[in-house]
């Protein structure tokens, strides 16, 4: 198993696109620390921190994109053949595949948080502190680093969807437009989402409310009465979806012919 | 000696449309087995259904007494393949390739052997979007051979080779034969198939209509002759005749052969009997015409099989 996920994440390495795009968020952080730096009523130190200076929602289209070309990419490269012909059962090199893009995401959020660290480091030394309280007993630094788990998660709802499609489609176009509609979508339904939740309290549980997780840890009181539910529960909402369409996903890729 | 692959009672299905029947094969270790039929016989379809990527309807495949399904094919480490085109990641090298598949111990000895086999230096090193189709199709067969693997499935593989390049694949399939391994290949170069298979399955519509030696083939549609000049052509079709040699009923001395060793025992009849022999040529069977005269028969037969069944 760690052959294949070594295998992905040296397709990754050394695909031109991984280093320009890591190029790009470590530019664009730098960026914002810097207008944070010289415009600070506009663009406020603390919250510019927490938001790792605005490298998460880059991350996350950059991961929608790479989690539906490393399974689309097999297909659109005739591969696909050579990738299951070894001695790897389909579980395996699905799972390979998973944990390579977990591992990527991961990668994400330790250089996006590092980078942040280091502008804060060397850009408000003695204008901002990390460990200042935040509200809800917690640090800028700690509430900037739970959004970042709670946006890891919700993140991987919808990549676990749109690893299901781009199974299903082989087509990487509908899997990335899915998946960054997906994001969109619960700031776009989020009004009809709070009418349908205080009419019917079960319709919380759709899994479009669980992609509001990192927003109902930044503002935890206006989103809590509103979706009528607790961090727990939308931790919990999230891992069952992820489970739920990676496990779909995982028989659809057993069960095709290549 | 046991079978690198056991193919037993294999049917396969695409929705209503029954594609493999019955398809019943071995495989012995160390044999160059062509696998030939008109388009849409099957050939690709069993290849893929072999490793692990169709399922089946019902019937085993074995790779050295380990079963493979799509979803367990671990006995597959025995294998090697490339099946239709070579599938190329444009943004990696050929020794990134070569690297990514090579697997167990020896990897870096394994790869450098098998791209000196193919004379792949001068380009293993440059990003594969700028392989020309030789190019791509001698990663796709180094791909298949890197890990040295016991039964080796090639669909096609001299396809976009140039003449060097081909009989470079050709001594590298000899010699890797020679030391054991088995292989499997699909081919519509019959010419080039003739020059390297042994052993013959022979498809058409979903159906192994023959499996034989290329020898037999050949022999069995009368194309493997051995003609002869000699002093003395009267006496030497006794001689012939008396030894239960088969002859063809052309003015000339022609002799069927039936193995290897006709030819020796032929000329050694002839100059004991005091025939003197004058020259000697073999005429080479065709095994473009000897198959399709053997799809031929198999199709007559089975369409008086269906009128009778009515």
């Amino acid at each position: 198993m760690w052959t294949l996920v070594r295998q992905e994440s040296f397709k990754l390495t050394r695909r031109v696109s991984t280093w320009v795009s890591t190029a790009f968020l470590v530019g664009i952080e730098i960026v914002f620390a810097f207008l944070s730096r010289v415009y600070p009523q506009t663009f406020v130190p603390a919250n510019m921190f927490e938001s790792l200076y605005f490298s998460r929602p880059i991350i996350n289209f950059y991961m929608i994109a790479a989690t539906a070309t490393i399974i689309t990419m097999e297909f659109q490269y005739g591969t696909m053949k050579q990738v299951l012909y070894r001695r790897y059962s389909r579980g395996q090199v699905l799972v390979s595949k998973w944990l390579a893009i977990f591992f990527y995401t991961f990668y994400w959020y330790v250089m996006s948080t590092g980078i942040a660290l280091l502008m804060k480091a060397l850009l408000f030394r003695h204008t901002l502190s990390i460990h200042q309280g935040a509200g809800d007993g917690m640090s800028i630094f700690t509430r900037g680093l739970a959004i970042s788990a709670a946006s890891f998660v919700s993140l991987w709802l919808l990549l676990s969807v749109v690893f299901l499609l781009a199974n299903l489609f082989r087509n990487s176009a509908a899997a990335v437009s899915v998946g960054i509609i997906g994001y969109f979508a619960s700031n776009i339904v989020t009004q009809l989402l709070t009418i349908l939740i205080q009419k019917w309290d079960w319709a919380k549980w759709n899994p479009v409310t669980m992609t509001l997780y990192p927003s109902m840890l930044s503002h935890p009181g206006y989103y809590q009465p509103l979706l009528r539910m607790q961090g727990w529960q939308m931790l919990l909402g999230n891992v069952i979806y992820i489970a739920i369409f990676l496990g779909i996903g995982y028989y659809v890729f057993n069960k095709r012919n290549v | 000696m046991s079978s690198i692959l056991s193919v037993q009672n294999l049917n396969k299905s695409f929705g209503n449309k029954h594609v493999l029947h019955d398809v019943s094969f071995d495989l012995k270790p160390g044999h160059i087995v062509g696998l030939v039929g008109p388009n849409g016989a099957g050939k690709s379809t069993l290849m893929k259904t072999m490793l692990g990527l169709f399922n089946y309807d019902s019937g085993s495949i074995k790779i050295a007494g380990e079963t493979v399904t799509p979803q367990k094919h671990e006995s597959l480490s025995k294998v090697g393949a490339l099946i239709e085109y070579p599938g190329i990641y444009p943004f990696l090298t050929g020794w990134d390739h070569l690297q990514l598949f090579a697997d167990g111990d020896h990897q870096l000895i394994h790869i450098q052997k098998i791209i000196s086999q193919l004379n792949m230096d001068s380009f293993i090193k440059r990003k594969a979007k700028g392989y020309s189709l030789g190019m791509k199709q001698k990663l796709g067969i180094a791909l298949a051979l890197v890990n040295f693997p016991e039964l080796v499935i090639l669909d096609e593989p001299m396809n976009g080779l140039d003449p060097e390049a081909t009989k470079e694949l050709r001594d590298l399939i000899i010699s890797e034969s020679q030391h054991g391994t088995t292989f499997l290949i699909s081919s519509h170069i019959l010419s080039e198939l003739q020059r390297l298979a042994q052993d013959l399955l022979i498809i058409d519509e979903g159906r192994i209509v023959q499996q034989t030696t290329m020898h037999e083939l050949l022999a069995s549609q009368g194309k493997q002759t051995i003609m002869l000049m000699t002093s003395d052509d009267k006496k030497a079709r006794q001689l012939l005749k008396k030894a239960r040699f088969k002859t063809t009923p052309d003015p000339r001395v022609e002799v069927v052969a039936t193995d290897d060793n006709t030819m020796p025992e032929v000329l050694r009849l002839l100059v004991e009997g005091g025939v003197d022999i004058l020259d000697v040529t073999r005429l080479e069977g065709n095994l473009e015409s000897s198959l399709l005269e053997v799809l031929k028969q198999s199709r007559i037969q089975k369409r008086l099989a269906e009128e009778e069944a009515e």
